[in-house]
């Protein structure tokens, strides 16, 4: 855990990360849990963060987007302690994710496919089944889809985060919502919610 | 599938974040969606996916536990 000195901040500073970092303690979590997916390391990680955060507060320009501020502090954070012991999910590749598309494949699936919310896959799935597909992401994947799609974060503050360009943001997003689609189809025929086999 | 829904295809996540398009852009796939059945469907479909990962927000709040730990140890940083 990082050592350091006592933060340089002002009583008013002090204050100000209290009364500001603390609600979004929530937010920081629940991205920890997605990046480390465990619960363990995802304690350490938003602990350390947070100490991080309080150690660099007078750096922080008030006014800016804090919760950004903060998760990409989480971000390195991450990459530097934690990304290392990661298994890499073995149950989406990268490669040939571009293509799949889950309306086009239900409508393939069965010719008599109609968008009524009782056939809408997605309506069927529960939390635990969105987390599973989530956590079955690779990290980058999986990082850009929790950063927008959970959290809302815009593409710009995302860049910030993630320290890419702009350019990478939106591909691996896009890319990353592919995946996660196919992932769910997956488990939603494991389910047994969609028969594994087309009906003719 | 026609040249235009291919087009408006591409650019519809760039829609539903609001993000990435002009003004006349975004009036040109409203435009296009009004008018295109099988279009505005899929549509529909993608902006529910996105619903649905987006419901996930706050359903994992940060432990009392460790909240409580953060307080002790910012008071002592």
């Amino acid at each position: 855990m990082a050592e350091a000195q006592r933060a340089d901040l002002t009583t008013e500073e002090r204050a100000r990360f209290q009364s500001e970092a603390l609600p979004l303690l929530d937010s920081l979590y629940g991205g920890a849990l997605r990046m480390t997916r465990n619960p363990a390391d995802a304690e350490d990680l938003v602990q350390e963060t947070m100490l991080r955060a309080y150690r660099s507060f007078d750096r922080f320009e008030a006014g800016t987007n804090l919760k950004a501020w903060l998760f990409r502090i989480m971000t390195n954070a991450y990459i530097n302690t934690y990304r290392k012991k990661q298994r890499e999910p073995k149950k989406v590749s990268s490669d040939e994710v571009e293509d799949f598309d889950l309306y086009q494949e239900l409508k393939d699936h069965d010719p008599q496919w109609e968008m009524t919310p009782e056939n809408l896959v997605l309506n069927s799935l529960v939390d635990s089944d969105i987390i599973e597909a989530i956590d079955d992401l690779p990290e980058q994947f999986r990082l850009a889809v929790v950063l927008s799609d959970i959290e809302g974060f815009s593409y710009a503050e995302m860049a910030e985060i993630m320290d890419v360009p702009l350019g990478t943001v939106m591909s691996r997003l896009h890319r990353g919502r592919k995946a996660l689609q196919k992932r769910l189809w997956e488990i939603a025929r494991d389910r047994g919610i969609v028969r594994g086999d087309r009906k003719e | 599938m026609k040249q235009k829904c291919l087009e408006v295809l591409e650019q519809v996540y760039l829609f539903l974040d609001g993000e990435g398009l002009s003004e006349v852009q975004r009036l040109e796939i409203e435009a296009h969606l009004e008018e295109c059945g099988p279009c505005f469907e899929r549509y529909g479909f993608y902006e529910v996916s996105l619903q649905i990962t987006h419901r996930l927000q706050g359903t994992t709040p940060c432990p009392d536990g460790l909240k409580t730990k953060i307080s002790r140890l910012l008071e002592q940083a």
